[in-house]
């Protein structure tokens, strides 16, 4: 008996040490753009609050991510999109249009589960057709529309998961803007930039942010018939938290249009390219703006 | 960066990271350190107590054998039902799978003391206690280090683990590498020092295990 009582009790000494509650612990999903605004997140509230700042990384997915702050294992969120957590998190439609969807995520997390949906950075990590320079060049590329005319002659890498998709997904597309491509090849989408790179195929479906956008010099074409959902980022915390210690949202809200699309994807580059960790980007990062000092305008 | 071979790429990434692969570094040794010394505290004085009234052993041993069978990843989903994401999950994950080892050498350690010697204390008028301090535990330290090496060097591995919960140490290199796009050289850079890190605990307890083995110095005196 006694040997169980020694379990339980070294159990329960352990688990009340585990969650003091006035601890920052910031969330962020496993991606290489979750890690390094993990450590952004992290490096701001160090430098503008005196609070000890945990990270809890590599959580599977949004929802994993959602989960954890409902528990109680986080309280900050590092990165959380707008359109990721309309459908996922919250079960709502897709919005296409950007301010609507920060405006519709920012309402309802805050009513229903007391949590503050920041203003965004200022990057969106939507899908968007890419292309390489040259093949821009040689059709005079520059936003989807343009591809209407070329398309049945193209070839076009996607995500596997995006064909079957509904809502937003290829048929959905194709009836948008009125136009297929001659064929397409369902891959995974860590592969999509390379294949682009090395004209395997002409068009791909990538994301807004990947390092390999900049690596591989691609362009990206502007979706002018606003047909993908709005990814924008922000940052996301306990509004509790934030009212009991207003100073992380102040070192929160200085980060808020901060990072544009082209700086992220400069960022991830330079972690998935150029193999400098993401907690020695962000700590750069900060450096070089001054922890975005002077700036107390939300 | 893909012009380069692996083993450049992850000597470059080490010159351009080492400060934070040796943080992760002591922080993954660190939770391992825990771990094994919370279940030490516990699991000796479970060891001498099961040597001392040898019908719990059967009980006892049989219970941290069974929890030694389920999968590291599994026990630590259980174990973060009650305690949540974070590196207080890990240490206690570490804990269950260290104390089979402790508990068990301990008890083969005192057991296996010759009897005579016991016996030899007690004519010689000793209480049980200085017979335990100053017959039974020196006599079986060299044991017990052995299960403490055995528990560190698992340890090691299951905090590895721990990164997929957001415990933080080298594991968290590892993943990354299996993410990024050049990643081989990152996951050698989370792995390699991984592997170190348990090679140097065992040699360096394997060294402590001999130092205090009695049998084994009292040759190194004679010799000297």
């Amino acid at each position: 008996m006694k040997k169980y009582l020694l379990l339980l009790l070294s159990v329960l000494v352990l688990s009340a040490c585990g969650k003091e509650d006035d601890k920052l612990r910031v969330g962020s999903v496993v991606s290489t753009e979750g890690q390094i605004t993990a450590y952004i997140v992290k490096g701001m509230l160090e430098h503008y609050t005196d609070e000890e700042v945990e990270l809890i990384k590599n959580l599977g997915s949004a929802v994993v991510l959602h989960q954890a702050m409902l528990n109680g294992d986080a309280n900050i969120s590092a990165v959380r999109y707008t359109g990721t957590d309309l459908t996922g998190a919250l079960g709502q439609e897709p919005v296409s249009d950007p301010e609507q969807a920060l405006n519709m995520v920012q309402e309802i997390f805050q009513k229903e589960y007391q949590m503050t949906f920041f203003d965004s950075y200022g990057f969106n990590n939507t899908y968007a057709f890419m292309v390489t320079k040259e093949t821009a060049e040689k059709f005079g590329l520059t936003k989807i529309s343009d591809l209407k005319k070329v398309a049945q002659d193209l070839q076009l890498g996607v995500d596997t998961s995006w064909m079957n998709r509904d809502g937003d997904g290829y048929k959905a597309f194709s009836e948008a803007y009125d136009f297929k491509f001659g064929r397409v090849f369902p891959m995974q989408i860590g592969l999509v930039y390379d294949a682009v790179a090395q004209n395997e195929v002409d068009v791909v479906l990538g994301y807004t942010t990947d390092g390999r956008i900049a690596s591989y010099d691609l362009t990206v074409l502007e979706d002018d018939l606003h047909f993908f959902p709005a990814y924008d980022a922000s940052p996301f915390a306990n509004t509790e938290l934030l009212e009991k210690k207003p100073e992380v949202r102040k070192a929160l809200q200085r980060l808020v249009g901060k990072i544009s699309t082209e700086e992220m994807q400069r960022l991830n580059f330079l972690a998935d390219n150029n193999l400098i960790e993401p907690a020695v980007i962000a700590e750069e990062f900060l450096k070089e703006h001054d922890y975005f000092s002077g700036d107390d305008t939300p | 960066m893909t012009q380069l071979s692996v083993v450049e790429q992850f000597f470059f990434y080490m010159r351009e990271n080492g400060s934070y692969v040796f943080s992760q570094f002591l922080a993954h040794f660190q939770l391992s350190v825990y771990g094994v010394l919370l279940a030490s505290i516990i699991g000796i004085p479970i060891g001498i107590w099961i040597s001392k009234f040898p019908k719990f052993s059967g009980p006892v041993i049989t219970l941290a054998n069974i929890i030694q069978t389920i999968p590291a990843l599994a026990l630590m989903a259980m174990i973060m039902l009650v305690l949540g994401l974070g590196k207080t999950t890990v240490i206690v994950t570490v804990f269950f799978y260290s104390l089979l080892p402790i508990v068990k050498n301990t008890f083969v350690g005192i057991r296996n003391i010759d009897r005579s010697l016991t016996d030899a204390g007690r004519g010689m008028g000793m209480t049980k206690v200085q017979i335990l301090y100053m017959v039974e535990l020196p006599l079986s330290l060299s044991v017990i280090i052995t299960g403490i090496r055995i528990a560190l060097v698992v340890a090691i591995g299951i905090v590895a683990i721990g990164a997929f919960i957001g415990a933080g140490g080298l594991g968290d290199i590892i993943i990354r590498g299996t993410n990024a796009t050049s990643g081989t050289a990152i996951i050698l850079a989370g792995a390699l020092p991984t592997a170190l890190m348990a090679i140097l605990a065992d040699v360096l307890l394997l060294w402590l295990e001999k130092r205090l083995d009695p049998t084994k110095r009292k040759k190194l005196n004679v010799a000297a």
